[in-house]
């Protein structure tokens, strides 16, 4: 079993207590956070769908029931509640049975949200399979066999990314992908019309749906990464000058963040 | 003194266990059912917050030695004896997942086939791929014998991982495709691409290498930075890595900060009502 460092101990509820503030100003104050392209894009591959009057795939990966998958989710019923305004067909692919029921709870919630509660359609949200390629192979059949006006891919993806995207591209889907998983990145970019990359990931629940809370986590995290990068900063300095003059100092503060 | 509760049991007592925890289950399942939807969104909060808090403080209290026969340089915490039988219960509700999964698989693929519309065959196959995996699974789990064991071998081995390999197999495909229109030369971008492409593949293999061979291989030598594999080093290790942390310290303080919502109840717009 893993425990904190010294460091960890400081720093990780240090990070968590300038987030937690920012959510609780955020509440009583107007936050603004930047314009991000790639969730913009959701509004057109939306529209796009309605236009064409074909489904619209949402993955959410391989993921279990983590951190990503759910926040993966919480863009998914985003997109949702979006594309039920103008009665289009979603799609949910599953691969994780954890997630399953969750999902399909977070789906039919956002049907009701919207007024929609008839659109939701059970058999939308549906368990493919855990098997990564027999998974792939699902989505990838129903991407085409639904022939998907548009494809969206956020949550944790590992090799099947380039299938699902490939095969996107193939059937001519407008394709917006999102993913934690900085390998699979690459592969995104080079398939997919838009891409949001790394923390933006994080930030679509809060881009999308404008909620104080979840704007004030945005620049809390913000605030975090501005501790960090200082950390970093700092750090190299001190490294370098301890090198320069021989000091043990630099040692030790490579300890200290080991 | 929850290892205690839960020993390992067999025969009749293990068959009551199983009873006993499918009850009690069942018991469980109803009473949340019965529980106005108002109420049981507290509920998940309050179980959300419990667990999260569980292994916060698991994780961040200080630890001291705790030795055990099978690990002597063990550490922990007064909580920590609690995270196997806690870690328990995701494996009992992952179980009751698994068949809501296999439920929805068969749901899906049953209308399909009792309505005859299209796709039906494939449906068809489904189950008797289901069938068939799980009897000749449970045969071989049974009676291990030579007929049983290749079977499964055969449905297993040799047709389920070779089918895993050909889906894999075809990303090779895809990667050219892939790469072909991601280094078409378009703008600025691409062509940085391109070229720091050709670098770094040049600088992988022999043939690439054999480029600059003649420049100087001794280190002190200025001229030796324009060797091909220490430009694909400097790209890889200078560039891309520095990079590719960057984007891990934003995806880690994202990851917090979501954990951080879905811990305290903060990330109801995304699954339950908006905040008004």
């Amino acid at each position: 079993m893993e425990h904190a460092s010294t460091t960890v101990q400081i720093l990780v509820p240090l990070l968590s207590i300038v987030i937690v503030l920012t959510i609780l100003i955020a509440r009583r104050r107007n936050l603004f956070i930047r314009r991000i392209e790639g969730l913009t894009a959701i509004d057109e591959a939306i529209g796009r769908t309605t236009e064409m009057g074909r489904p619209m795939v949402c993955s959410i990966g391989l993921g279990s029931l983590d951190v990503p998958t759910l926040q993966a989710l919480a863009i998914t019923t985003y997109i949702i509640r979006a594309s039920a305004r103008f009665s289009n067909r979603v799609i949910v692919p599953i691969a994780d049975a954890t997630i399953y029921p969750i999902a399909e709870v977070a789906v039919r919630e956002a049907y009701v949200a919207e007024g929609r509660s008839e659109q939701f359609n059970a058999d939308d949200v549906r368990f493919l399979s855990d098997r990564q390629f027999a998974f792939a192979a699902s989505v990838a059949g129903l991407i085409a066999r639904e022939k998907a006006a548009a494809c969206f891919y956020f949550g944790s993806f590992y090799a099947e990314s380039l299938i699902f995207a490939e095969m996107g591209r193939q059937t001519g889907a407008i394709q917006v992908a999102g993913t934690p998983s900085t390998t699979q990145i690459p592969f995104f970019i080079a398939a997919c019309d838009y891409v949001i990359i790394g923390d933006e990931f994080y930030a679509a629940s809060a881009y999308l749906s404008r909620e104080p809370t979840l704007l004030g986590s945005i620049v809390g995290q913000d605030i975090a990464k501005g501790i960090l990068i200082g950390i970093v900063v700092l750090g190299s300095a001190i490294v370098s000058i301890a090198a320069a003059v021989g000091s043990p100092m630099g040692q030790s503060f490579f300890t200290l963040f080991k | 003194m929850l290892n205690q509760l839960f020993q390992p049991a067999h025969g009749t007592a293990l068959a009551g266990y199983i009873l006993g925890a499918i009850v009690f289950s069942l018991i469980v399942f109803a009473a949340l059912m019965a529980v106005p939807p108002r109420f049981r969104r507290n509920i998940i909060l309050m179980a959300t917050f419990v667990g999260g808090l569980f292994y916060a403080l698991e994780f961040f209290w200080p630890v001291h030695a705790m030795p055990t026969p099978e690990d002597p340089t063990r550490v922990g915490n007064f909580l920590s004896p609690y995270v196997v039988p806690f870690g328990d219960i995701t494996t009992v509700i992952f179980a009751w997942t698994v068949g809501l999964g296999v439920i929805n698989l068969c749901q899906v693929h049953g209308k399909r086939v009792i309505k005859g519309a299209s796709g039906a065959f494939n449906s068809m196959a489904f189950f008797l791929s289901m069938i068939v995996m799980l009897v000749v699974y449970i045969l071989q789990q049974a009676h291990p014998n030579a007929i049983n064991k290749n079977m499964k071998v055969l449905l297993f081995d040799g047709g389920l991982q070779s089918l895993d390999a050909t889906m894999f197999s075809i990303i090779a495909f895809y990667i050219v495709s892939a790469a072909y229109r991601a280094f078409r030369v378009r703008s600025v971008e691409a062509t940085l691409l391109l070229c720091t492409a050709v670098i770094v593949m040049l600088g992988q293999i022999a043939i690439g290498q054999m480029l600059t061979q003649r420049i100087p291989a001794d280190p002190h030598n200025f001229v030796h930075n324009f060797r091909i594999e220490i430009i694909r080093d400097w790209i890889m290790t200078k560039a891309n890595a520095p990079a590719t942390r960057a984007v891990a310290f934003g995806l880690g303080i994202g990851g917090l900060a979501v954990a951080l919502r879905i811990w305290l109840g903060l990330e109801r717009g995304s699954y339950f009502e908006s905040q008004g």
